[in-house]
């Protein structure tokens, strides 16, 4: 079980607000995962041996080029709220006093 | 027409057309799909023309290898004007601006989406409970999961909702609800299929797989999905070649299987029962069975829940309601913008898995989880790599227990990950794994049998799985157990 000071640093680097409800299951469901993944600490491991995930034929490097987007209204359309084919985001910056 | 390979026969011998097929699907859609939950979106007047315009091209049938063939796609993978909620309310009402690869090569070979299926929220979970459009129902049994997270492609599939789907595999989203549901569904090698067009949960681990009726359907799809795509720079440049015309490339008398005893713990008795059964048919008929050690596939469970949720607290950091998704409003500055668009957006598990991930990578917690869970699947890897020196592929059952009662594990986490233990480890060192039903248990549920291949050999396991499927003979569908 983790406290509840553990679980909302945990969340306030996750960048997610938590209700009070929240916080105190997550003491447990998060705590009783984080027990379970001690089983690791039993393992005697040799240092260094990193795995490549990626295939060794995959070319790593492409041609660095700009190209144009076709559909622009298309990704601007699944924004929360758009104007003149932009972003449009609330004011957040304070005034300056 | 209960497969692929039939409907393709079907249309050879002009016995009916995709415009006819389309109609059947969408009428049994429609009428059913009320009651398993399979589907979250049917753009109907898309499918119908879709389907007419391959009513024109009857006559290049020849060169369309899955003409006319209805296929559903999970919905984290884009398809141009369609949704991809990835089972999330972060993501409701968004509208794919462009198509994943392996949608693009599915329509360039002829097939028709037909619609986009429910799954676990951002492809995180086993039993379909954690999608935000609610709970998929097993065609076998409506009181119980269809397994996950790719369960909505599972159960279209074993309802006869369409013919064939694409789930994503990250650790085992495809192979357990392909079991629990009684169909074949295959997670390629890791860098076999391209990832472009796909809602990123693990980067290092997610791969698209197909789902369908028997071994030759799941080998014509992933044959035409596969292959390098310069859009996603892990794709392997390796040819894919043939699947379905290698089928009997290998027979079981020329084929070693390899079983890792001391991995087969806590397992439901019926499902061993069924397990062995199926070793001891492809025993009679040639195949060498040899004990293997897979001494580190008992910390996969842990090694898995160290490595995906650090990588999907990376990939879903992109969801801030900045650009698309959901926003909270009334903010009053960029932190509450950020945290509040995400703590009403994600749910329950995904919100676990993210801060799963941001503890596995905090400063003082990172070399004790993040870098030993990575040395693991380093071990676990080269497991596979000395058990592959003594057989041409390892068995396992898929699942440790058949379909389970809607809300029996979701009180406790590690009930619900301890599903996925023979799944797992097969992500994390990257191999090809396939999913065949091999028997039912004592309440007439599917059990399935798993067969793990070496890294980029799909032809083979392919192949044994098919010589397996000849063995076992048909095997019933759903809702005519």
């Amino acid at each position: 079980m983790l406290t509840r000071q553990e679980v909302l640093k945990i969340a306030q680097l996750a960048r997610l607000s938590l209700t009070d409800a929240e916080v105190a299951e997550y003491q447990k469901r998060l705590g009783r995962v984080i027990e379970y993944m001690k089983d690791l600490d039993s393992l005697s491991l040799p240092k260094g041996a990193f795995v490549r995930h990626v295939p060794l034929d995959a070319p790593r490097f492409r041609e660095d080029e700009a190209r144009q987007w076709p559909d622009r209204e298309a990704i601007v359309a699944n924004a929360p709220l758009a104007e003149e084919n932009q972003f449009l985001l609330p004011t957040v910056l304070e005034k300056e006093t | 027409m209960n497969t692929i390979q039939e409907l393709l026969e079907g249309y050879k011998k002009k016995a009916t057309q995709p415009s006819t097929v389309a109609g059947d699907f969408l009428d049994r859609i429609e009428s059913t799909n009320p009651k398993f939950n399979a589907y979250l979106e049917v753009l109907k007047e898309k499918v119908i023309a879709r389907a007419k315009e391959l009513d024109g091209c009857a006559g290049q049938m020849e060169n369309l290898p899955l003409y006319g063939i209805p296929i559903a796609i999970k919905d984290n993978i884009l398809v141009k004007g369609w949704s991809a909620t990835a089972g999330s309310k972060i993501l409701e009402g968004y509208r794919s601006p462009y198509t994943a690869t392996t949608v693009e090569r599915l329509e360039a070979a002829g097939a028709i989406v037909i619609g986009k299926t429910n799954c676990d929220e951002f492809a995180m979970g086993s039993s379909n409970e954690s999608s935000a459009y609610g709970v998929v129902k097993n065609p076998w049994d409506e009181t119980r999961v269809p397994g996950g997270s790719s369960g909505g492609s599972a159960a279209a599939v074993a309802a006869n909702l369409c013919l064939g789907a694409l789930g994503t595999d990250t650790g085992g989203s495809i192979r357990q609800p392909a079991s629990l549901c009684g169909i074949v569904g295959m997670k390629p090698s890791y860098g076999r299929v391209s990832r472009f067009g796909v809602v990123a949960y693990a980067s290092s681990l997610d791969q698209v797989g197909p789902f369908g009726n028997c071994v030759w359907d799941n080998a014509r799809l992933l044959e035409v999905m596969a292959g390098f795509d310069p859009r996603d720079a892990t794709t392997s440049q390796s040819t894919v070649g043939s699947y379905t015309g290698r089928l009997n490339s290998k027979t079981l008398n020329a084929t070693t299987i390899g079983v890792a005893r001391d991995w087969l713990e806590g397992v439901d008795p019926e499902v061993l029962k069924s397990f062995e059964a199926a070793l001891a048919t492809m025993k009679a008929a040639g195949a060498k069975i040899v004990d293997v050690a897979i001494p580190h596939a008992r910390y996969g469970l842990s090694t898995y829940y160290i490595l995906a949720p650090s990588e999907a607290s990376s990939n879903l950091a992109r969801y801030d309601g900045v650009h698309y998704g959901h926003r909270a409003k009334g903010v009053d500055s960029v932190e509450s913008l950020y945290s509040r668009s995400r703590g009403e957006g994600f749910g329950k598990e995904v919100k676990l898995r993210i801060m799963l991930g941001t503890y596995a990578l905090s400063a003082g917690y990172f070399d004790a989880f993040y870098t030993r869970a990575n040395q693991v699947r380093a071990l676990l890897k080269k497991d596979f790599e000395d058990g592959f020196q003594k057989c041409d592929t390892i068995a396992v059952p898929t699942s440790p227990c058949t379909a389970f009662r809607i809300g029996e594990k979701v009180d406790d986490p590690i009930t619900m990950y301890l599903s996925d233990v023979f799944t797992l480890p097969v992500n994390l060192a990257g191999l090809p794994g396939i999913s065949i039903p091999c028997g039912l248990d004592d309440k007439k549920l599917p059990i399935g049998l798993q067969l793990i291949g070496r890294s980029y050999d799909e032809a083979s396991l392919f192949s044994i799985a098919h010589q397996f499927e000849k063995l076992r003979g048909h095997f019933p569908r759903a809702g005519a157990k």
